[in-house]
């Protein structure tokens, strides 16, 4: 658990007006990583670039939490395909808002961090996905890339090397399931956003069957700092397992809400009283979904000691996911709220596979049959039986995101759910 | 050799497999419904659910792995694997159904999941009977629901195109029908829309499903969402029969079943064979079967008072067809062979004819140019161009062909609509004496002097020669006024054969034709003749072709069988017919 | 819709030809055309889809698969105003539910309805990424009204109907000290 957290300066979205522009970047250290790269290629073999980032460990953002630099390593070796980096900026996890304050405050940051990346990867064309609902900070991202095309970071020969890179902004159109990796691909290549069955996997059939990887923005906004500064200094932020600065989305019932950067295994209860200005109108704290809605909730009572880093969330009984925290207070209808996140799922799901197509749906109806008053305690039984038939049965892991939450709200707040059912109308033998 | 276990039973392969279809090619059974063999692997429908896992190898020995009781150890997949997805590797251990619970459970929770938002209305259902989902459910499903809530409701009795008619309750989703026209057929008129639950499958807006192989889907659907509008609440399944046979409408010979009941063909599908149409047929050889049960030829005609046909008995056919011959010499007839029909009666007409010393019988081909697509569907629009030609039957183009029946006293035409197809007018058999042998009563038959009904490929076995060479043959599926399904050991016995009677309402004496296979009528007339001319089938006569003909040798009707038809050499056609 | 045939113009053409220039095929750019035709005609209905099919050269039942399986784009003429209430977890949490029944009460319409005048329409979404300044709103698939009370619910209606719309507001973290003073300055 991280206890100095209070002397933390924000090394992802750090303390500097207008750096967005890159001019200031630049002023600010911005893109000595990438120059560094490029201009000692000895030193920094696209192996040994790989190689440090796997050593700085720096998990997925995105919510798998895989180490950045070993899904690298994945990429075959270069034939006379193109190859293809796709970053993930869809950012639909509810929960979530941490990837555009990246596009708005520290573009550069991140787009250096593709650019290592794609060096490392011998990629040749980035493509950027955003979610269509943040067109506004795509807008304000492709500015950034104008200027990186201006500045020659992008294009060809970048600072006389022989590296050329071209990097591609393109949006979606409102579907949460293009955040799923397989799915984003779809859409990328204008289709429905329907996952891909794996195997095979992107780095060997990935954009138009050609070598592809798939990362957060939060993910490469890392990998400049790893360049700089070394694995080992990585490394020493955070806690054993989960190192590195994290954005974390602090929503719901909480005084300060809103994104704060700060290491990986920051203490749960830290956060939420002394960095988000603890709960609103002096209530008690209920509940915490630690990392977007698809992880599982926790009551107060288990978030004693729990740290923010996946070791501690997972002996807890949840997950690190997306670091999106959302905090509820002592007033909180759990039954309405999971109703919720089941009718999010019911509406994301892409429709491709029976159990989720159909799973997600009968949740939902379930649900809203109990929210209403209507329910028996067999329907609880029935849900929980639901979750097994949708977990890891299907293509990509919705169906999973919308069987965690049912399983757990319903086994951490039996009680509450079972005050809503319907009295038996059998007499107990 | 890379082995692999399932079931507990050890089986060697080589090259690469996906698990689903290496199972079923072993003759054991997986359920699924989004697979298929000719289109890419979805893996949507997670129906073939199997456990799977690894035997451990040691790295270095290259030798398995075993625990303390000496078996060996086995890493388990962590998730349940869809078969279909799923390829074989060296030392894969695979558990379906059969052995393993957790599989069986994963199937069972799949179908109940399908079922929620199925209507469940299979009582007035075309695909009832013929149905996996209903298969399926009956076999590996739950014993009852558990879903208590509303159903998603979704558009029903949409007409997509001419042909296919959609219920979009009954979809599964499986998208066969969206990759077929993807990947098979290539019009993408269908995609899937919506999302989640709502899905469904659905043409552009304003944009029909006219596809000219629409119907496939229809066949694959593995529920009853997309049927064929004209089949639509005709007949039940299990109330007909089904029988093998081949596409007449085209040069391709597209391997096909009828389906019969109550001797009416009431639909043809597709039958598979890799090497001629594998699952697939055109939608215009389905609509053959009205051929085979309208406008038939049935019982001998003759025209008495001018242009007036009259039907007349069998026996006056026969007397007036051989007055015919006896008062002609043999150069005065014309013999026209048909690439409309089988080599069995092409060369049974001919020899009968050459032996009365008329010339070798003449044909012309029926090609459109321009009307094929590389596909399917053919130039040329008849069954057994390529036969005729094997047979070494003349090969006369319309115009000639058109001179040489201006100038004959006789002419005898095998079903082959001349008037139809503008090779003659009628008006040009008027100065010539015509008898026709005709399967329907078309203009040239009309305009025919004598017509002889003879049998078509519904009723008959014969074969076919396609474009590319392959003789297939077909299977009687309708009896006639003189078979008897019941005697005849070729014809397949439904269930309505076996169980129904006279008196019962579906049996009805009217859909028998009058009319008799070309070499039975040729023996009659030879008998009449006093000619040495007598076949018992057309087994025989393929027999006589097969030992006198080097392009057709070896070929019998059992090799066929076995062997989905038989590849002829085509460069071989300079033998001429005795 | 008009009977007429609908084009684009050679400005948007033009756009068009860069957006298939980022992309190996033109299937790719579906997306992104789809959306400029919905700038263009204020939804995509099976008329503007034909449009974008025929301009990249692609099947219309791809298109329409395409349009319909993203929420974002209008299958039928909308409000000139498009309210996106979003109700999800923090906004559920935060009373996002309040600020939907505020509107539909305050227009006189549903969820999933517009106005008679054709101002407005009122939309539930799932979750758009402003969880920290829940509840809020998007306006038309542009811009964010964050941290919604009934008051600002009030005023960016009536801002709405006099044609003001909000500006884009910078949520910047509040450890960054130094960027709050100079966005404030």
């Amino acid at each position: 658990m991280v206890e100095d957290w209070k002397s933390y300066e924000p090394l992802l979205i750090p303390d500097i007006p207008n750096l967005h522009k890159i001019d200031v970047y630049e002023d600010n250290g911005g893109y000595e990583a990438f120059r560094t790269v490029l201009g000692d290629q000895d030193k920094w073999s696209r192996k040994n670039v790989t190689e440090e980032v796997k050593a700085a460990n720096i998990r997925g953002r995105g919510g798998a939490g895989f180490n950045c630099g070993l899904k690298w390593s994945f990429m075959p070796e270069p034939d006379d395909r193109p190859r293809y980096l796709a970053c993930n900026g869809d950012e639909s996890e509810p929960g979530t808002f941490k990837d555009r304050n990246i596009f708005e405050f520290n573009p550069h940051l991140f787009i250096e961090g593709a650019l290592i990346a794609a060096y490392a990867m011998s990629i040749d064309t980035i493509y950027v996905y955003v979610r269509g609902e943040y067109i506004d900070w795509v807008n304000k991202f492709e500015e950034a890339v104008e200027e990186a095309y201006e500045k020659g970071y992008i294009g060809n020969n970048i600072l006389d090397s022989d590296f050329s890179v071209d990097l591609h902004t393109t949006y979606g159109a409102g579907a949460y399931i293009c955040g799923e990796e397989t799915g984003m691909l779809e859409s990328l290549e204008g289709k429905r956003g329907y996952p891909r069955v794996k195997p095979p996997f992107p780095a060997q059939k990935g954009l138009w069957g050609n070598p592809t990887t798939i990362n957060n923005i939060e993910t490469l906004a890392n990998v400049p700092l790893v360049i700089n500064n070394g694995a080992e200094w990585y490394q020493s932020i955070g806690v054993e397992g989960h190192t590195g600065p994290v954005l974390y989305g602090i929503s719901g019932h909480v005084n300060k809400p809103g994104v704060y950067e700060y290491p990986a295994g920051m203490p749960v209860m830290d956060l939420i009283n002394d960095v988000a200005g603890g709960i609103r109108g002096g209530k008690k704290l209920k509940a915490l979904i630690p990392g977007g809605a698809s992880t599982p909730i926790l009551r107060a009572d288990q978030l004693e000691g729990v740290s923010m880093d996946s070791n501690s969330l997972r002996e807890a009984g949840s997950m690190m996911g997306t670091a999106g925290m959302v905090v509820m207070d002592e007033d909180t209808d759990m039954v309405d709220l999971l109703w919720r996140i089941t009718h999010f799922f019911h509406h994301e799901s892409c429709g491709q596979c029976t159990p989720c197509r159909d799973g997600t749906g009968w949740l939902e109806k379930v649900m809203v049959k109990i929210k209403n008053g209507n329910g028996e305690i067999k329907d609880l039984d029935l849900l929980l039986d639901m979750t097994t038939m949708m977990e890891g049965r299907t293509i990509c892991a919705l169906a999973d995101a919308a069987a965690w939450p049912v399983r757990h709200t319903i086994t951490r707040f039996r009680d509450e759910f079972e005050a809503r059912c319907k009295k038996s109308v059998h007499a107990v033998a | 050799m890379p082995e692999v276990f399932i079931d507990n039973e050890r089986y060697e392969f080589e090259g690469d497999h996906m698990a689903l279809q290496f199972i079923l090619d072993q003759g054991m059974e997986v359920p699924f419904f989004c697979y298929h063999p000719s289109m890419s692997i979805p893996a949507n429908c997670r129906q073939c659910m199997v456990k799977a896992g690894q035997y451990i190898k040691d790295d270095e020995t290259g030798e398995y792995e075993l625990d303390e009781n000496g078996e060996r150890k086995i890493r388990w997949f962590p998730k349940m694997q869809t078969s279909c997805a799923l390829k074989l590797q060296d030392g894969m251990v695979i558990q379906t159904q059969e052995t393993s619970e957790e599989a069986e459970r994963a199937q069972k929770d799949t179908l109940e999941l399908l079922l929620i938002n199925h209507p469940l209305d299979c009582p007035i259902c075309d695909q009832a009977g013929e149905c996996p989902l209903q298969i399926q459910t009956y076999k590996y499903g739950p014993e009852g629901s558990r879903f208590e809530v509303k159903k998603v409701h979704k558009p029903k009795r949409v007409e997509l195109g001419p042909r296919v008619t959609l219920d979009a309750e009954r979809c599964i989703n499986c998208t066969r029908c969206v990759r077929f026209t993807e990947e098979i057929s290539e019009t993408n008129q269908l995609t899937i829309v919506s999302r989640g639950d709502k899905n469904y499958p659905m043409t552009a807006p304003n944009q029909e499903f006219d596809d000219p192989y629409s119907m496939n889907t229809v066949d694959i659907c593995p529920v009853g969402a997309l049927t064929s509008t004209d089949f639509r609440f005709k007949a039940r399944v299990w109330e007909m029969n089904q029988t093998p046979s081949i596409d007449i409408t085209n040069g391709k010979g597209c391997n096909i079943d009828l389906w019969t009941r109550d001797n009416q063909v009431l639909r043809i599908t597709p039958r598979q064979n890799k090497a001629v149409n594998d699952y697939w047929m055109p939608d215009e050889g389905r609509s053959a079967y009205e051929l085979f049960n309208e406008n038939r030829a049935s019982r001998p005609s003759i025209k008495l008072d001018g242009s007036n046909q009259s039907n007349t008995s069998w026996n006056n056919a026969i007397e007036t067809f051989a007055e015919t011959i006896e008062a002609h010499s043999g150069d005065d007839v014309l013999v026209i062979g048909s690439p409309h029909a089988s080599v069995e009666e092409n060369y049974a007409l001919n020899k009968f004819f050459n032996l009365l010393g008329a010339s070798n019988a003449r044909f012309t081909p029926h090609i459109i140019d321009g009307y094929g697509d590389g596909f399917l569907i053919t130039d040329d629009q008849a069954p057994n161009t390529n036969g005729c030609r094997l047979l070494n039957l003349n090969e006369t183009d319309h115009k000639d062909l058109a001179t040489a029946i201006s100038k004959a006293k006789v002419c005898i035409i095998l079903s082959d609509n001349l008037v139809g197809r503008k090779v003659v007018a009628a008006s040009d058999l008027g100065n010539t004496y015509t008898i026709s042998f005709a399967t329907n009563m078309t203009e040239t038959a009309k305009a025919s002097d004598l017509v002889i009904p003879i049998t078509c490929v519904a009723e008959h076995a014969a074969s076919y020669v396609n474009i590319d060479g392959r003789i297939q043959r077909s299977f009687p599926a309708k009896e006639t006024k003189y078979t008897n399904r019941r005697l005849n050991l070729e014809m397949s016995e439904g269930r309505l054969d076996r169980y129904g009677t006279n008196f019962d309402n579906w049996v009805s004496e009217e859909h028998k034709v009058d009319c008799l296979p070309l070499w039975d009528f040729l023996n009659k007339l030879a008998e009449r003749l006093g000619l040495d001319y007598h076949v018992n089938h057309s087994r025989t006569i393929l027999a006589e072709i097969s030992s006198a003909i080097p392009s057709f040798e070896n070929v019998t009707f059992e090799k066929m069988d076995e062997q989905q038809g038989i590849q002829l050499n085509l460069d071989n056609q300079k033998i001429k017919q005795k | 819709m008009a009977e007429q045939e609908l084009h684009f113009t050679d400005e948007e053409l033009n756009e068009i030809e860069k957006i298939k220039a980022k992309f190996p095929t033109a299937k790719a750019a579906t997306l992104r055309v789809l959306w400029v035709a919905q700038k263009k005609y204020g939804h995509v209905e099976p008329e503007v889809q034909a449009l974008v099919a025929k301009t990249l050269d692609l099947p219309e039942s791809h298109v329409h698969g395409v349009a319909s399986f993203y929420t974002q784009y209008y299958k039928e003429e909308m409000g000139k105003f498009v309210l996106d209430v979003c109700t999800c977890l923090s906004c559920q949490l935060c009373g996002g539910y309040d600020v939907l029944h505020q509107i539909e009460d305050r227009l006189g319409i549903k969820a999933g309805e517009t106005t008679d005048d054709g101002l407005f329409s009122v939309q539930e979404v799932e979750c758009l990424g402003a969880c920290g300044y829940a509840p809020m709103v998007q306006i038309t698939n542009g811009v964010y009204a964050n941290n919604l009370t009934e008051e600002k619910v009030d005023k960016l209606l009536e801002n709405l109907k006099n044609g003001k719309m909000p500006e884009f507001e910078s949520m910047v973290m509040r450890q960054n000290e130094k960027r709050i003073k100079a966005a404030t300055e």
